[in-house]
């Protein structure tokens, strides 16, 4: 347990520097910013209590959002997500798995784990960019925000999880 | 009650993420509530101070296009001194100085450590704070021309509402006339703005140039904003809406100033009693 938490925070810390150095400067025709640090729920293990998988939701929104000056953008989105998660999690990998996979390319799948990131992505950035126009007038540009900057993410959250794997192996 | 007790403990998560999500949105609104999110943004020490150390090793990647902009501004600065030293000599032969005519205002020169310009609610975080005496809704000025208003300052860091903000509101006029009007941005570009209201007989045309008008206490009146590229009949047909590039570089702003005392308390303390009578009367 402690080492599990031991790990999140070392990687919640990584990708929260990543995130303000690199991510938060991408802004690709200038809809697509990606919220990369969403890594740090969409790796969260199979069979984890639902309340952690809460808390660490909301807190590394809350950081996210003090580095961001978004206050409550992130963290509303993160929450969502950790409730979300396993569910989205066990319809995307087979029922026969053991309990505490750690969700990735290898032990789900390539496919599998691309749709996962993907509704994981998608839910984040969703709920980020409405609250961000917190109006429907502006609709069109928000729906462009999220989409290009969910795939942009995704692409990138595949990528790490490559290498992560990879360098495992 | 044991029942109770068991649905309490069966559906605690959901308790526990109703209560993160309110405690979310409750941030995301008081956000829009003056001062009271300075402990959730990057005026806080801890955050303000990382932005420091990483803006003071991420600004040396800049500096050779800084420099080269800087040295060109210095040319044509040097040559306007010239010049205007010519003309002042040539004026002062036959004048009398009348000293307290001209304006005075103190500028705090800060650095920006942080910025986002990709969302509807842009900010800006400087590395100057009430210890330098910066406060609320002063503004702030680049070389280039109007950056936006400090809306929030702890001791040390400050955040600036920039023009690139959709709360951003400020008031301009076009150069050589006294037509005013409202400035404001929407989602989008980050180096193109609005003004609205200017009436249809000011006929602005492309290439006019954009200025503070000098009617709120943030901005002396003359500081550049920006240029007309767009113009086109507003909704209402009364006025004409001009889209306007605007002078300061947004994507790579770094040094700033923050405009100190321009401000004048006896002045808002009338204008809030006049606002306050006038709503009493209503």
């Amino acid at each position: 347990m402690t080492y599990s938490f031991v790990r999140y925070f070392i990687r919640l810390l990584i990708l929260l520097v990543v995130q303000i150095l690199l991510c938060n400067n991408i802004h690709l025709f200038g809809y697509a910013t990606p919220l990369l640090i969403t890594y740090v729920m969409i790796s969260m293990e199979k069979g984890m209590g639902r309340i952690s998988l809460l808390l660490w939701g909301f807190f590394t929104g809350l950081i996210y959002d003090m580095f961001s000056n978004t206050a409550g953008m992130a963290s509303a989105g993160m929450t969502l997500l950790a409730m979300l998660q396993p569910d989205i999690l066990s319809s995307f990998s087979s029922h026969d798995e053991e309990e505490h996979i750690t969700p990735s390319i290898g032990s789900m799948g390539f496919w599998s784990y691309v749709l996962y990131v993907f509704a994981c992505m998608f839910i984040v950035h969703a709920v980020f960019y409405m609250l961000d126009a917190f109006m429907l007038s502006n609709i069109r540009l928000t729906l462009l925000s999220t989409v290009t900057s969910t795939v942009l993410a995704s692409v990138l959250a595949i990528f790490v999880d490559l290498v992560t794997h990879s360098s495992k192996d | 009650m044991r029942n109770l007790l068991d649905f309490l403990l069966n559906y605690k998560h959901w308790f526990l993420f109703i209560c993160l999500e309110c405690v979310s949105l409750i941030m995301l609104f008081s956000y829009n509530g003056y001062q009271k999110s300075v402990y959730f943004t990057t005026a806080n020490g801890v955050v303000g101070y990382t932005y420091s150390l990483i803006s003071s090793v991420t600004s040396y990647l800049n500096l050779q296009t800084e420099n080269a902009d800087l040295e060109a501004k210095n040319e044509i600065l040097r040559r306007r001194v010239l010049a205007l030293e010519e003309q002042l000599a040539e004026v002062k032969k036959d004048s009398v100085h009348i000293s307290g005519l001209a304006p005075k205002y103190d500028i705090v020169s800060a650095q920006v450590i942080g910025a986002t310009i990709h969302k509807s609610n842009n900010l800006f975080t400087i590395n100057k704070g009430t210890a330098d005496g910066v406060k609320e809704e002063m503004g702030v000025v680049s070389s280039n021309g109007v950056v936006g208003v400090v809306y929030l300052a702890s001791a040390h860091y400050s955040i600036v509402i920039p023009l690139i903000n959709r709360n951003s509101r400020v008031s301009c006029k076009l150069r050589g006339t006294q037509h005013f009007g409202t400035l404001t941005w929407n989602r989008g570009r980050a180096d193109v703005a609005d003004l609205v209201g200017i009436p249809r007989h000011a006929q602005a045309k492309k290439g006019d140039v954009v200025l503070t008008n000098g009617f709120s206490d943030i901005f002396p009146p003359g500081i550049p904003v920006g240029y007309v590229i767009g113009v086109k009949d507003s909704p209402d047909g009364i006025a004409t809406d001009l889209r306007v590039a605007l002078f300061t570089k947004f994507e790579s702003i770094r040094e700033v100033s923050v405009i100190t005392n321009y401000s004048k308390p006896e002045r808002r303390e009338l204008e809030n009693r006049a606002d306050s009578l006038f709503n009493n009367n209503n």
